[in-house]
């Protein structure tokens, strides 16, 4: 029964990924200058991937085999626990049913952090009801991860656990492995907590905590979408989505971990290398979870807040959470060191995903750090982090779990392995130098969340498209895969076993190909820079002829003023859709002149930061070039 | 690429060539299967915490200082008054003299944005612009030039347009 349960889940969430990652390539084209989105589109496609991709595959894959994890370890699911695991699943599916509808149909683009008060204010691109349909939605996913560690905890203490003594409590201490450190007063009858459980426990506890007052947030912003008078304090929402938006990060990473400490010692043929530290590590874990969110606000400390003292104190707290993954890869690595590890689809995705584990948990630790994390927050850094970890570490661990659980749920083989190979390696590829190129911009000052970035970056933008199609091909494969599979195609001959040596020579030679093309990529974008425009401002200049004299000055106070932020100027490359169309409405100088003194209405006065002559300027330009 | 920046391509560059050294390390190992003492390698999971605590704590106590947090406006100090709205920015005045610090006090109309201050592609800093309450950014320039302002906080249909500059003068 659970093993049908965790199907459904599989599914679902491989449904969800195909989706979501169709609208990550279309904006990622658009961006690139391919098939190019209108804003909001794009940034309505941001939120709708965003979402779906994290919570919607990756974060409800996990949840899903997290129930798997619990009956490999002697946990069945009971009445309740199914139950709420049901629903669950329907809440999750209703939940991200919701948010497509509310940002692909009814054009809700407030991101997938929605923060608190942007909803409200669209620009006139989204009513009300997309905001409260959107909220709902993002509603139903919290209850449904609220019911699923409900269904986690009350599996985990059940009978299976085998602690002695009754009390809830200290159920839920045996579950937390404090029996590893305290063996009399969290006692087991035969045998201490398996280690997959702990994990489960912790972000079971932890995601309780960080989910409700987010929920009351997203109450209140249902509120006040129709009620506008209904206020939050904006620092007060920021800090309460991170309480949120931290953890939730790990209701993907903990679950993982659960499924590592699950299959690696069974494909190595041995036990877990874990000492009893490894409690020690979980017990950080489950304190630290909730107290690191602002590590999200670094960048946040206006005058007379305790922002900035509760930003240095979360540092230390964040790298307390390095401790949990560091042990983890220790104890996981040297459990396949010098194992029978046999290197099949499962093991290589396993392997792949520990070594990604480590490599966006070392750029992680860049973003930790308020010091650096004040040069790259915002910046396509964290976009080429969090990629990574959540595509090649996390969305392995799910097709790991795939590629392992399927076989045994159905009671039929993986149709060809050589071809789940082939899936994972192009995406282990594809993601990478994908992410390095991310990386790499951000360092360089790409901000994220652009739907047109500033000129500059144009040449390492499409560069990165190959991998970006490379990454949906290998999707493309999986599928294929996985149909075959289930219809219960004989599975293909295994290719003859190659001696292990050469694998593991086939291995280094991939590697450094990653980093080959990486290199390339990094040339492209220096050459490309070198032979491009030069990075002043988003919008790009057009090559219009000067119409006359003094216009070339009008047209660069319209750039540095931010004119083109609301208004559309064909002439100026602007296409803003807030104010008054320029071009529609041919303003005579007179005007211009007036307005940008002056102001009107929802545009500002100019006086004190244009001088008489820069108004003169762009009023003359704007009156010349408009409508043509 | 100079200053922080540079510090982190650094630092992670060797961070990379480590993990995919010790990957490649656990990956060969596997060619030969060979009994290891587990019991031992769990012992030494305890060690392995130290030299995890001690990485961080190091890590921490050199980085900790760097905040860009509690600095008081300086007597001598230019005041700019940065005004934030979906989707521009008010710089004023937008000249400013090189040497001299600079205190940018932010206030958004509306959503949550970002100051964020460019030369060229070299990033310079950034603050978090809140709504209704002032955030102060103190930066002083060496370089005369013009500056660009960047919107670094998602604010809407054109947060990628929400363009400004200012100018440093000597």
């Amino acid at each position: 029964m659970t093993r049908r349960l965790v199907g459904r889940y599989l599914v679902a969430s491989t449904i969800i990924l195909l989706a979501s990652g169709l609208l990550g390539v279309l904006i990622r084209e658009s961006q690139a200058g391919i098939g190019t989105l209108p804003d909001n589109t794009w940034y309505a496609l941001m939120t709708a991937h965003g979402l779906g991709a994290f919570l919607g595959w990756a974060g409800f894959a996990v949840m899903g085999l997290s129930f798997w994890v619990l009956e490999e370890c002697g946990l069945e699911l009971r009445r309740i626990g199914r139950w709420l695991a049901e629903a669950t699943w329907w809440l999750m599916v209703l939940g991200v049913a919701g948010v497509l509808i509310s940002t692909l149909a009814l054009h809700f683009a407030g991101s997938w952090v929605f923060l608190y008060p942007l909803p409200f204010h669209s620009a006139g691109q989204w009513g009300k009801w997309a905001t409260a349909i959107f909220a709902f939605s993002v509603l139903l996913a919290g209850l449904s991860i609220v019911t699923w560690c409900l269904s986690i905890l009350h599996t985990i203490v059940g009978p299976g656990l085998d602690a002695v003594k009754r009390g809830i409590g200290n159920r839920l201490g045996v579950a937390l492995g404090l029996g590893y450190l305290w063996p009399k007063r969290f006692a087991t009858a035969s045998r201490p907590v398996p280690y997959p459980v702990i994990p489960l426990t912790v972000i079971g506890i932890d995601m309780i905590i960080a989910t409700l007052p987010l929920a009351v947030l997203l109450v209140e912003m249902i509120v006040q979408a129709f009620s506008p008078s209904v206020h939050v304090d904006p620092l007060l929402a920021k800090n309460i989505l991170w309480f949120f938006g931290h953890p939730v990060v790990y209701l993907l990473l903990f679950p993982a971990v659960a499924v590592y400490y699950t299959l690696v010692p069974k494909l190595a043929g041995r036990p877990l290398v874990a000492g009893n530290v490894i409690a020690v590590a979980w017990a950080i874990a489950v304190v630290a979870n909730v107290t690191v969110w602002a590590h999200h606000i670094y960048i946040d400390y206006p005058d007379h807040s305790h922002q900035a003292t509760i930003n240095v104190l979360m540092q230390p707290t964040t790298f307390a959470l390095v401790i949990p993954s560091a042990l983890s890869l220790y104890s996981l690595g040297l459990t396949i060191y010098h194992s029978d590890w046999k290197w099949g689809v499962v093991e290589t995705t396993l392997f792949l995903g520990l070594f990604s584990w480590l490599t966006a948990g070392l750029s992680g630790v860049v973003n930790a750090t308020i010091a650096f994390d004040k040069v790259v927050h915002n910046t396509l850094w964290i976009v080429g982090h969090f990629h990574q970890m959540a595509i090649v570490n996390i969305g392995f661990v799910v097709f790991a779990g795939i590629y392992y659980v399927l076989p045994n749920l159905y009671g039929k083989p993986i149709w060809s392995e050589s071809l789940g190979k082939w899936h994972i390696w192009l995406t282990f590829i594809g993601v990478n130098v994908n992410s390095g190129f991310w990386l790499w911009q951000g360092l360089n000052g790409a901000p994220r969340r652009f739907a047109q970035l500033p000129s500059g970056y144009e040449a390492s933008t499409r560069a990165a498209l190959p991998f970006v199609a490379m990454i949906a091909f290998a999707q493309v494969l999986f599928v294929i895969n996985m149909v075959q599979t289930l219809r219960g195609v004989e599975p293909r001959a295994a290719r003859v076993r190659v001696d292990r040596s050469l694998v593991a020579v086939e291995a280094a030679i991939v590697m450094i190909a990653i980093f080959l093309a990486l290199g390339a990529g990094v040339g492209g974008f220096f050459l490309g820079r070198a032979t491009g425009g030069s990075h002043t401002k988003t919008v790009p200049t057009t090559t219009a002829t000067t119409p006359t004299v003094g216009s070339d000055a009008g047209k660069s106070v319209f750039a540095s003023a931010g004119c083109g932020g609301c208004h559309t100027l064909k002439d100026a490359g602007a296409n803003g859709a807030v104010g008054p169309n320029l071009d529609q409405a041919k303003p005579p100088l007179a005007r211009v002149i007036d307005r940008v003194t002056n102001g009107k209405a929802g545009m500002p006065s100019f006086k004190g930061q244009l001088n008489a002559a820069q108004i003169q300027d762009v009023a003359r330009y704007v009156s010349s070039v408009a409508g043509r | 690429m100079a200053g922080t920046d540079l510090t982190i391509l650094i630092a992670y560059g060797i961070a990379l060539v480590l993990a995919v050294m010790i990957t490649i390390g656990v990956w060969l190992s596997t060619r030969s299967r060979r009994p290891v003492d587990l019991h031992r390698l769990a012992e030494f999971e305890r060690r392995w915490l130290v030299i995890v605590a001690a990485v961080l704590v190091a890590l921490l106590a050199a980085t900790i200082w760097f905040t860009p947090y509690g600095k008081s406006t300086p007597a001598n100090a230019q005041i700019v008054h940065v005004t934030a709205r979906q989707f521009f920015w008010q710089v004023k005045p937008s000249t400013v003299q090189a040497g001299r610090p600079v205190a940018f006090i932010t206030r958004s109309k509306d959503v949550n944005h970002g100051f964020g201050i460019f030369k060229g592609h070299r990033f310079i800093a950034q603050i978090q612009v809140v709504p209704n309450t002032d955030s102060t950014l103190i930066e002083t320039f060496q370089e005369p030039g013009t500056y660009t302002v960047l919107c670094l906080e998602f604010c809407g249909l054109n947060h990628h347009g929400m363009v400004a500059s200012f100018t440093v003068t000597k």
